[in-house]
């Protein structure tokens, strides 16, 4: 969208306004009087998101994702990491979730770069990775421990797909 | 000869949800929404066959994006949503981010998000929900007001809560007054057993009549059809097989 800011119908009296000064309560500018929400846009320095399908150019096929799209407009730079990147995505590629070149900065190519959440269509959750998380993310010791092992000590995106992405799930993807 | 029919708490209160729906509206519930998903299922499958529901991140969705049902729901073309608090109080508020009187520490703290208090005043009818009727979760003020029960009549609004089902009884919400009525007692409660489980006036001038209980075609129809349609379509099929048709 792009726009400054928005009216929004809803959350005149509750607790959450006195705690965010980004939406405030703003009459109609039309007939002066009737209130609303105004909230004020968000305009993330850079938004990063995963993939289907990405081509040389930088433009994105994203499935289902179609939040996507507001995010990347809504962004001064986007990063996409994209499960396969092909020459150039066909029209039909390009009619679900499409999000043109012009929008993004920077391709990555990533398989399994939604691990350990799924990728509709291609590979389901790791449920058992994402328990592991849960029960990590409980105290901070044993988190920065999760980061250490699955994000500092890795060398790579290829070598976390070796030594984390389940052989068994690696086989059932999708192509 | 019959026994007297058995149902558990999430029945019941999964039944007295699908009497809300109508048939030809449109009617929602969120995300982690296991009773109000029963609710619209049963409806749909007794007495609202052409309702359009949505079950928000389950296959009962007409879109998939978070942006289609905001401004559906922007444009009052939401008839009916279901929400719960972890907290109701006696003006219709919930709350669903924390308890305790200081925000920056609070005793416990729960999802929160900001949805429920948007779709409060889109949806023609909120009816909202609490598994517990007890003094703590039916409150004369809730801790924190995640969304407001009443408005200035100067405020955009567009619908309100219509009613508050429990375990033992149902409120209705009486607009003029912004407040809570207790409406109908379910067996075998008494007015008495409601008003020492509730923190707040009951608004009851005379009367009060009893609810009208789950019937064997609702109960059949929400163990028979609903229970394997949920397990069957991945919605909440885990829960379904726990809950419903074990008393």
């Amino acid at each position: 969208m792009g726009v400054p800011y928005i009216p929004v119908i809803g959350l005149v009296g509750t607790d959450l306004l006195k705690r965010r000064d980004d939406m405030i309560v703003a009459p109609d500018p039309f007939d002066g009087k009737t209130l609303s929400v105004v909230a004020k846009a968000m305009r993330p320095d850079v938004a990063v998101f995963h993939a289907h399908k990405a081509d040389r150019a930088g433009n994105i096929s994203m499935g289902y994702h179609v939040d996507a799209v507001m995010l990347a407009e809504a962004s001064h730079h986007v990063i996409v990491t994209a499960e396969e990147i092909v020459d150039r995505l066909t029209e039909k590629e390009a009619v679900a979730t499409f999000i043109p070149s012009i929008l993004v900065d920077t391709v990555v190519h990533a398989p399994f770069g939604a691990h350990p959440a799924g990728l509709e269509g291609r590979y389901r959750p790791d449920r058992e990775h994402m328990q592991r998380y849960v029960v990590a993310s409980r105290d901070d010791a044993s988190f920065a421990e999760y980061l250490q092992t699955h994000v500092f000590d890795v060398g790579s995106h290829e070598e976390y797909v070796e030594r984390f992405v389940a052989q068994e799930l690696q086989s059932a993807r999708v192509a | 000869m019959t026994l007297p029919e058995q149902y558990n708490d999430s029945e019941l209160i999964a039944i007295l949800m699908s009497r809300e729906v109508r048939d030809g509206e449109i009617s929602a519930c969120g995300a982690l929404s296991q009773i109000p998903a029963t609710g619209l299922l049963l409806a749909k499958a007794l007495h609202a066959p052409n309702a359009e529901l949505i079950i928000l991140n389950t296959v009962f969705r007409p879109f998939h994006t978070s942006r289609q049902f905001h401004f559906l729901a922007q444009r009052g073309e939401l008839d009916l949503f279901f929400a719960s608090g972890v907290q109701i109080d006696r003006r219709g508020n919930y709350n669903l981010h924390h308890l305790g009187s200081d925000p920056d520490h609070p005793r416990v703290r729960f999802p929160g998000g900001y949805g429920g208090g948007l779709i409060y005043y889109c949806a023609r009818r909120t009816v909202v929900f609490r598994t517990e009727h007890t003094r703590r979760s039916l409150v004369e003020r809730v801790d924190f007001i995640s969304a407001a029960g009443s408005s200035d009549p100067n405020v955009l609004r567009l619908g309100n809560p219509t009613k508050v089902i429990t375990p033992k009884a149902i409120f209705r919400f009486d607009k003029e007054a912004g407040s809570l009525r207790l409406d109908t007692i379910h067996a075998p409660y008494t007015l008495d057993d409601i008003r020492e489980n509730t923190g707040f006036d009951l608004g009851v001038t005379g009367p009060v009549a009893t609810t009208p209980p789950p019937s064997a075609e609702e109960l059949r129809a929400l163990r028979t059809v609903v229970r394997p349609q949920m397990i069957e379509t991945g919605t909440y099929g885990t829960w379904a097989e726990k809950t419903l048709g074990v008393v």
